[in-house]
């Protein structure tokens, strides 16, 4: 079989020949350099041993180039293919189709190995156990194993494998451990024997070399999941991938790289018997990386979320219902929060309004009992006020007429001018007192002095009334007694008792209308008793008394007496209506809480 | 023949002091005299009898009242015209003071022109009460200086009776009632009988009857 492709192999080589001389001038291409990049998996030195005869047959195949080899390792070798530092490449055909798919790199000839009967199918793997680990038998058995390999990179002693592995579901996440112990590959069997690997994966056929050499004891491993291959001397865990090629680069004169195929396949097979021939189908190559998602289909990996997803989608669906639960509860929990909180600031605000409501109508009613009290005495406010606006009204025409009849002296108007401003001010002090008394106002908090507030109440009492009535004021609290309390507020509680009293008493003579004040009280108290000798009231009339419009007076409001107790009630205090032991008429109480004053 | 009467004099009865000083420092603008006081008693304790003028008189006192004070003055024979100042809605009370003979009230606030009016209408009418006082006493002094007899024959005279039945009635003769007459006529400083009943009129009103 040699023999017929080698005399074509020769014949096309001189047709090459004629036709390279043709084109390219000899002149030219004397001296040209022709740099071919190697792959050294094994060290630059047991390449050159392998590789130097190749460059001397293509020095010799094609006269005016100078082949040079260059020595590398997979990553500086694919470096020096960026950088356009080779123009040819011999390298695993892991790493071609790498390279066919990064660059545009292209085979031109596959190394044809006498021991294999095609050069396509010339690269396996085996992977190997201990002879004794009767549990691994298969290779999915190997899933939570320990793997030895060479390196992540090696194509015949771990990808090839793994591709085996993934076909039988296991993936690299599935081993236990993979440990890449570098070159010589046979490093990966004395892990084996160490026990420090449950499995490694080498080249095929290596075995059987080492064996040969007597490096190892066969006897002592175990093939896992052996193929039988035709024409395939070694043993076998994998399918077959061509063997290296010979590749020329994207940027590699064609002429050249036509040249140097045609010298190729025309070469006689080297020392070792290694020939080339033509390029062997590498879709193997692109299927294995594909499946594993490597080098050119590393994008795939991308996808690795989603196979996941497929693989462990029960997982997924698990977590997303736990998830999905856990949100459904949260959000109902919180609406649930959150429309009792609602609930709940409803009732507080209508609460808070309710109150508000309350004391606005207390408000009300205290202003309209004000008001009453006014309207009721506004005879004797409009007769106090009409005074100063009649003394004004007198002095200003008088100093007209002066002006006119010329009766005055300078001294006679600035003196009548004062008087008119002093009667404007005292007209202004009335309008302020009954402003004051008529003005809606917040209550206040301040320590009085009940005699004082006593007195005060009915010295204004007095002054709206002509003739005033007949007050006698008896004070029997120290004037260091005080109650905390709104003046205002007490005043306009006494002026109602007062007035009360007043209005029990018009059927008298106004000599016998008279009404007797007293303060009482001891440390922690004050009473302060209005007493009238009025008309009195009759037991229905007492029941009724407080409440609100209920009156006796025929243009009464009946809030007054009302609104006083809760007035009084407000300073914590109590309001209290009786008959007296003796006499007629009828006796308030009003009690309030007392301390002494703080120095 | 009647004596000058005095000037008038304008009393001021308030217990607002101000109000009390700008009623006369009004007047006192329109020349009247004036004198304050501060209350009833204080006046019924200051006032003599004899000057015309009025009494400007605030209703309602605290002490004594308005009112009070005028019924005093009635039981004292005090015919000073009085013109009350009222408040507000006190019409009852101006009422029963214009029924006990006061001149005037006026409400306040009022305005200057009508207590002045008020004042000097009271003031004339003062006047006028005053001087026909005085005609009075001196008629009634003219009178005294009469004879039984003359005042007899004036009175029956004044009645419009002539010589002779006045003769007869007092059963004395013609000519003697004639010579009584020419006394009586030269006494009274009259003229004729008419004048004579105005006179005597003037005394007493029921003199004639």
């Amino acid at each position: 079989m040699p023999f017929p492709t080698s005399t074509i192999s020769r014949f096309l080589v001189l047709l090459a020949l004629v036709w390279a001389g043709a084109v390219h001038p000899p002149a030219q291409a004397a001296q040209a350099e022709v740099r071919i990049g190697v792959l050294a998996y094994q060290g630059e030195q047991a390449a050159a041993e392998d590789w130097a005869p190749l460059a001397a047959a293509l020095d010799r195949a094609l006269p005016g180039r100078h082949f040079v080899l260059r020595y590398f390792g997979l990553q500086d070798l694919w470096h020096a293919v960026e950088n356009e530092e080779v123009d040819f490449v011999i390298t695993h055909g892991g790493q071609y189709v790498a390279l066919e798919s990064a660059f545009g790199a292209s085979r031109i000839a596959t190394l044809e190995n006498p021991r294999f009967s095609s050069p396509g199918k010339a690269l396996g793997s085996v992977v190997v156990v201990r002879a004794e680990r009767q549990d691994l038998q298969q290779l999915a058995d190997l899933a939570g194993q320990r793997l030895a390999a060479v390196a992540p990179e090696a194509f015949g002693g771990y990808l090839v494998a793994l591709r085996e592995l993934h076909d039988v579901g296991v993936e690299l996440d599935d081993l236990g451990s993979v440990d890449f112990v570098g070159f010589p590959m046979q490093k990966v069997l004395q892990e084996l024997l160490d026990g420090r690997a449950d499995a490694a994966t080498l080249r095929a056929c290596l075995l059987e070399e080492l064996a040969a050499q007597g490096s190892i004891d066969p006897t002592r491993f175990r093939v896992l999941a052996p193929q039988a291959q035709q024409g395939f001397p070694c043993q076998l865990s994998s399918r077959l991938y061509p063997d290296w090629p010979f590749v020329s680069l994207h940027h590699t004169d064609r002429a050249l790289a036509k040249a140097v195929a045609t010298a190729l396949l025309a070469m006689a097979p080297l020392p070792g018997g290694v020939a080339w021939t033509v390029p062997a189908d590498y879709q193997e190559v692109h299927a294995l990386y594909r499946e594993l998602q490597l080098g050119p289909y590393a994008y795939l990996r991308d996808t690795t979320l989603l196979a996941r997803l497929k693989r462990f989608w029960w997982v997924f669906v698990g977590l997303f219902l736990i998830l999905a639960a856990w949100v459904v509860h949260t959000v109902r929990v919180e609406y649930q929060v959150a429309a009792r909180t609602k609930d709940l600031r409803k009732a507080l605000a209508e609460r808070d309004a309710a109150q508000a409501r309350i004391l606005a109508q207390q408000d009300e009613a205290e202003h309209l009992s004000r008001l009453s009290i006014l309207g009721e005495l506004s005879s004797t406010l409009a007769h106090e006020l009409t005074q100063p606006l009649a003394s004004i009204a007198n002095f200003a025409h008088s100093m007209v007429r002066r002006l006119d009849s010329g009766r005055y002296t300078p001294e006679l108007l600035a003196g009548a001018s004062r008087d008119i401003a002093s009667e404007a001010e005292r007209a202004g002090g009335i309008v302020q007192r009954i402003r004051s008394f008529s003005k809606k106002r917040v209550a206040i908090r301040q320590d009085c002095v009940p005699g004082e507030l006593v007195q005060e109440a009915v010295e204004l009492f007095c002054s709206m009334l002509a003739p005033p009535p007949q007050v006698t004021l008896v004070d029997r609290l120290p004037r260091s007694t005080v109650v905390e309390g709104d003046p205002l507020q007490l005043q306009q509680v006494l002026l109602n008792l007062m007035k009360n009293a007043w209005d029990a008493m018009q059927a008298l003579p106004p000599a016998q209308r008279r009404m007797d004040l007293e303060i009482g009280g001891d440390g922690g108290q004050c009473t302060i008793r209005v007493r009238d000798y009025g008309c009195g009231l009759d037991d229905a009339q007492m029941a009724r008394l407080f409440e609100s419009f209920f009156t006796t007076k025929p243009d009464g409001l009946g809030l007054g007496l009302s609104i006083c107790k809760s007035i009084i009630e407000a300073h914590a205090g109590r309001l209290v209506a009786m008959r007296p032991d003796e006499g007629p008429g009828m006796c308030f109480t009003v009690t309030l809480p007392a301390h002494e004053r703080t120095a | 023949m009647n004596a000058p009467l005095e000037p008038a004099l304008i009393h001021v009865v308030d217990d607002d002091a101000m109000l009390r000083r700008s009623i006369v420092f009004l007047l006192d603008s329109m020349g009247w005299e004036a004198q304050a006081h501060a209350s009833a008693e204080e006046f019924l304790a200051e006032w003599a009898p004899g000057r015309p003028g009025c009494l400007v008189l605030d209703i309602r006192m605290p002490t004594m009242s308005g009112l009070e004070l005028q019924q005093a003055l009635i039981q004292r024979g005090c015919d000073l015209p009085i013109i009350f100042i009222t408040g507000h809605g006190e019409v009852s009370l101006a009422v029963q003071a214009m029924k006990s003979g006061a001149c005037d009230f006026i409400e306040k606030p009022f305005r200057d022109q009508v207590l002045l009016d008020a004042v000097a209408q009271a003031v004339r009418r003062s006047q006028e009460q005053t001087s026909a006082a005085l005609r009075r006493a001196e008629a009634g002094h003219i009178l005294d200086g009469l004879s039984p007899r003359e005042r007899e024959v004036a009175r029956l005279l004044a009645r419009g009776l002539p010589n002779k039945l006045v003769a007869r009635a007092l059963d004395i003769s013609e000519k003697t009632v004639h010579v009584h007459r020419q006394h009586v006529m030269d006494k009274a400083g009259v003229k004729s009988a008419a004048e004579l009943a105005r006179l005597m009129l003037e005394i007493d009103p029921r003199a004639l009857d």
